[in-house]
């Protein structure tokens, strides 16, 4: 089976280990818990033109505590900047993240809002988001508690992997 | 290696292979609990080879392959993974180590150490999750409301999802006039205070301002200058409750740079402290720079006062600060504060401490110099340790400023609260100055800022109802002595009938940024002036003075083109005077501009040459048209050799690039004789006429044309 390898990118808490728990365990939890490191997942994803295995990379959160590490994106076949809808700043670190990660990797890349089951706090207008998007492949709005859009973005991902 | 040499090490959870060839391992210390579902094909043997059932160890093989190539005696690590065994996860990390020729692959189960830094990391990324968003609304409402309160006269026009967010946010806002009286307060600023609105007269607002005066040192230093303030606040409403408030305070002024309303913006952030007290080091530390926090400073002061040993207060703050993230972001600006935390601390002794106090400030307890030139010259080693560059992680070059305020126990005072009002007081009296610079706190500072405070409301208040009048010096042709140009020259006349002069107001006008209202008055009354003029004298032009804040001012050319337009006058009519130091500022934006000012017709000319930084490279390259010799080469032109070759050569300069040439401060008739044997064109001084009301500079046009008809 083809396998793939995929990296979950962003600044702390704005979901990754919540969004690859959904996906691949079908499991929400509301407590915040910070990831240190990386966990790898593993999900089969049935295609069109056949199963991909995933190996899901889910790396710590970028902030002052913990940097980028280009060396966690080698290999990878696609990469995704995950941001937080309630928070403006998720937006501005993911987008120095995608620069760093540009800089790393020729992997397409697609920008994940998540937290779309809560009200958006951030005020970014709807231009500015174009503008922001147009940095990425596709940008998905997800929401790792109910599950909207998670399915749709991983199997998005990895048709892109495949690319 | 023998087991008992490593339980004897205390080594026991992690497992050691030594590399053989390729992915080929012998065990040297194995972990079974954990080291077996990590690699199955190792069961029973002591001799194995790796397989892929680890990605993340499969990848990092591929550096430690590189790594064991190259043989030196070393090691590198993996960085911390988490594998999923059977039946729990595990938490390890991997090294690849050279030892004597060897290549050995460790793997340590970080379990323990694990557990130990998610419980610090969790609560450290909690708190800035929480000030991330108390931060970004903050600002966001800041930024809405400026601009909305700016423009408009009442908040009845505040736009509906402006209205929205206020009457929904969960925190207090307070918008008041600028005499401190509440025009709105949301819902949230009296729950914010746990006051019922229908049932009490309890008043939110007169809370918040007796909590800000009693306990920030910088209280009457904000508000009399209307200055920016964000800081934290502790109330407590007996029996029980208590909450940690952080606050941002932002005065809103119009284009004229006058206050026209102040923002309060509330968040209750117990919760952020109560995760704070879960960890003491996060408590008392602040998690940019690691340097201990204003609370710890606190803490500090008041046990050294104490002892009683002597010592200084720093009050260092750190210039354009706010510029540097909105250009390069909030992760450059918390690096800068980083380097600048770390370039601090490597400049003082061992008793000495540093905090960061405030947003972009730092406060330094100086015990190991004693007298105040010691002190002095430790201010400006920090002055050079951070005006040295800075790099961005993008290699951007960053250079930055700071003013700094001294205060010193106990010859300024033996109370805490009023050593860092004092030291607070002389930086912001060091703040005047554009370069970075020290101020030691005296009575006379004291004295003075008062008196600087008071002088700024009068100005405001002057600027309000119009309390200035523009003044015509002549310009004459030295040849013909016919007056083709007049210098506008501003005066403040105060309310008992007398004059201040323009050098008592003009420092304090820049350094407020009043000196934009200021200058605009001046354009545009120079313009109404002008359309009398030419019906006189036609060719005439009036020339005014352009500070350096005015100059940055993005608006200015629209701002010209619309005097011009109003007033119905050519723009070939008005001249623009700067002084040098403008013109090296930034290059490119001065040609720019210059070159937009030029389009119009408006010629520009440079005041005080020779006195600044006399880069002769500008003069070519920018559109200029006149120079004026400072009025000090003028003066002792009879007497002074020195002075007369300087002069001699800026007409001989300014002639072979085609400048005109006007001499300032003439007095005598020696002086005009000189310059003008000597081809300079135009002058102004006492000798011809002293800066005159509009009516008598007209009279003066008036009595010139009827000699020249005669």
């Amino acid at each position: 089976m083809i396998q793939k390898k995929i990296c979950l990118l962003g600044a702390s808490g704005v979901g990754k280990t919540s969004l690859v728990r959904q996906f691949v365990e079908g499991i929400f939890s509301d407590k915040y818990l910070t990831t240190i490191g990386v966990k790898i997942d593993k999900k089969v994803v049935e295609l069109a033109i056949g199963q991909v295995q995933l190996m899901i990379w889910d790396i710590e959160g970028i902030d002052r505590y913990s940097g980028f590490q280009s060396k966690y994106l080698r290999g990878a076949s696609a990469y995704a900047i995950v941001t937080d809808q309630t928070r403006s700043q998720s937006l501005i670190e993911g987008m120095e993240i995608h620069l760093m990660a540009r800089a790393a990797t020729n992997a397409p890349a697609i920008m994940i809002i998540n937290k779309s089951d809560l009200d958006v706090a951030w005020h970014w207008t709807q231009n500015e988001l174009n503008g922001y998007s147009k940095e990425f492949v596709s940008c998905f709005s997800t929401s790792a508690k109910t599950g909207a859009g998670v399915e749709d973005m991983f199997k998005f991902i990895a048709q892109l992997s495949l690319k | 290696m023998q087991q008992s040499l490593i339980q004897a090490l205390g080594i026991i959870n992690c497992t050691i292979l030594k590399r053989l060839h390729d992915h080929s391992f012998e065990v040297m210390h194995c972990n079974q609990d954990w080291f077996y579902s990590l690699a199955p094909e190792a069961v029973g043997n002591t001799l194995f080879e790796l397989s892929d059932n680890s990605p993340f160890l499969n990848d990092f093989l591929i550096d430690a392959e590189d790594f064991w190539q190259i043989g030196n005696d070393g090691q590198i690590q993996s960085g911390i993974w988490t594998e999923q065994s059977a039946d729990k996860l595990l938490r390890l990390e991997a090294i690849a180590a050279v030892a004597k020729g060897e290549c050995y692959l460790v793997i340590n189960n970080l379990e323990v150490e694990y557990k130990r830094q998610q419980k610090t990391l969790q609560v450290a990324r909690e708190l800035l999750i929480s000030n991330d968003k108390v931060l970004a609304q903050h600002e966001y409402i800041h930024a809405r409301l400026d601009e909305v309160l700016r423009i408009n006269q009442d908040l009845q026009s505040l736009q509906e999802p402006i209205k929205k967010v206020i009457e929904n946010a969960e925190f207090g806002v307070f918008i008041c006039d600028p005499k401190l009286r509440v025009i709105n307060q949301n819902p949230f600023a009296f729950s914010l205070f746990e006051i019922d609105k229908d049932t009490s007269d309890a008043d939110p607002f007169s809370i918040f301002m007796a909590l800000f005066e009693k306990q920030c040192q910088e209280y009457q230093r904000v508000i009399e200058t209307a200055s920016h303030w964000y800081g934290e606040l502790f109330w407590h409403k007996p029996p029980y409750t208590s909450k940690w408030l952080q606050v941002a305070i932002y005065p809103v002024k119009n284009d004229n740079g006058l206050l026209k309303n102040w923002v309060f913006i509330v968040s209750d952030v117990s919760r952020v402290k109560y995760l704070m007290q879960k960890n003491e080091e996060l408590s008392l530390y602040d998690n940019v720079t690691n340097l201990p926090n204003r609370q710890f400073f606190w803490q500090a002061l008041e046990k050294s006062l104490q002892k009683s040993a002597a010592f200084f207060v720093f009050y260092i703050d750190v210039k354009h600060f706010k510029r540097i993230n909105e250009l390069h972001g909030h992760g450059a600006g918390d690096h800068l504060l980083v380097d600048i935390s770390e370039r601090l601390i490597s400049l003082l002794q061992k008793d000495d401490l540093c905090a960061r106090i405030g947003g972009n400030e730092f406060g330094v307890m100086l015990f190991s110099e004693q007298d105040q030139q010691q002190c002095n010259q430790f201010a400006k080693r920090i002055i050079e340790a951070i005006e040295s560059p800075f790099y961005t992680e993008s290699h951007q070059k960053i250079q930055v400023g700071v003013n700094i305020g001294v205060a010193h126990y106990p010859t300024d005072t033996a109370d805490a609260e009023e050593l860092m009002k004092f030291a607070d007081l002389a930086m912001f009296a060091a703040k005047r100055t554009a370069k970075s610079s020290v101020q030691f706190y005296s009575t006379a500072l004291r004295e003075a800022s008062q008196k600087r405070m008071e002088m700024e409301a009068s100005l405001r208040h002057a600027i309000e109802q119009g309390h200035f009048e523009l003044y015509l010096q002549p310009i004459l042709e030295l040849e013909s002595g016919q007056i083709t140009k007049a210098e506008a020259l501003i005066r403040w006349r105060l309310e008992d009938g007398s004059l201040v002069a323009p050098d008592d107001f003009i420092p304090l006008a820049e350094q407020t940024g009043l000196i934009v209202p200021l200058g605009k008055w001046v354009i545009n009354r120079a313009g109404e002036m002008l359309k009398t003029i030419i019906q006189h004298k036609p060719s005439l032009k009036v020339s005014v003075n352009l500070s350096p804040r005015q100059f940055s001012d993005k608006n200015l050319v629209s701002f010209l083109k619309s005097v011009v337009d109003h007033c119905g006058i050519p723009a070939q009519n008005l001249e623009l005077e700067l002084t040098e130091g403008v013109l090296i500022d930034n290059f490119d934006k001065v040609q720019q501009l210059l070159n937009d000012v030029r389009k119009m017709g408006i010629s520009v000319s440079i005041d005080d040459f020779g006195t600044g930084y006399s880069s002769l490279a500008y003069l070519q390259k920018l559109p200029i048209d006149h120079l004026k010799i400072d009025r000090s080469f003028v003066r002792d032109l009879d007497t002074n050799d020195s002075d007369r070759a300087i002069v001699l050569a800026v007409i001989a300069m300014a002639h072979s690039l085609k400048l005109g040439v006007i001499a300032e401060g003439v007095e005598n008739r020696q002086q005009r004789q000189f310059l003008l044997d000597n081809q300079c064109d135009t002058a102004q001084g006492y000798l011809f006429s002293k800066p005159v009301p509009f009516d008598d500079f007209c009279q003066q046009l008036i009595v010139e044309s009827s000699q020249n008809k005669h």
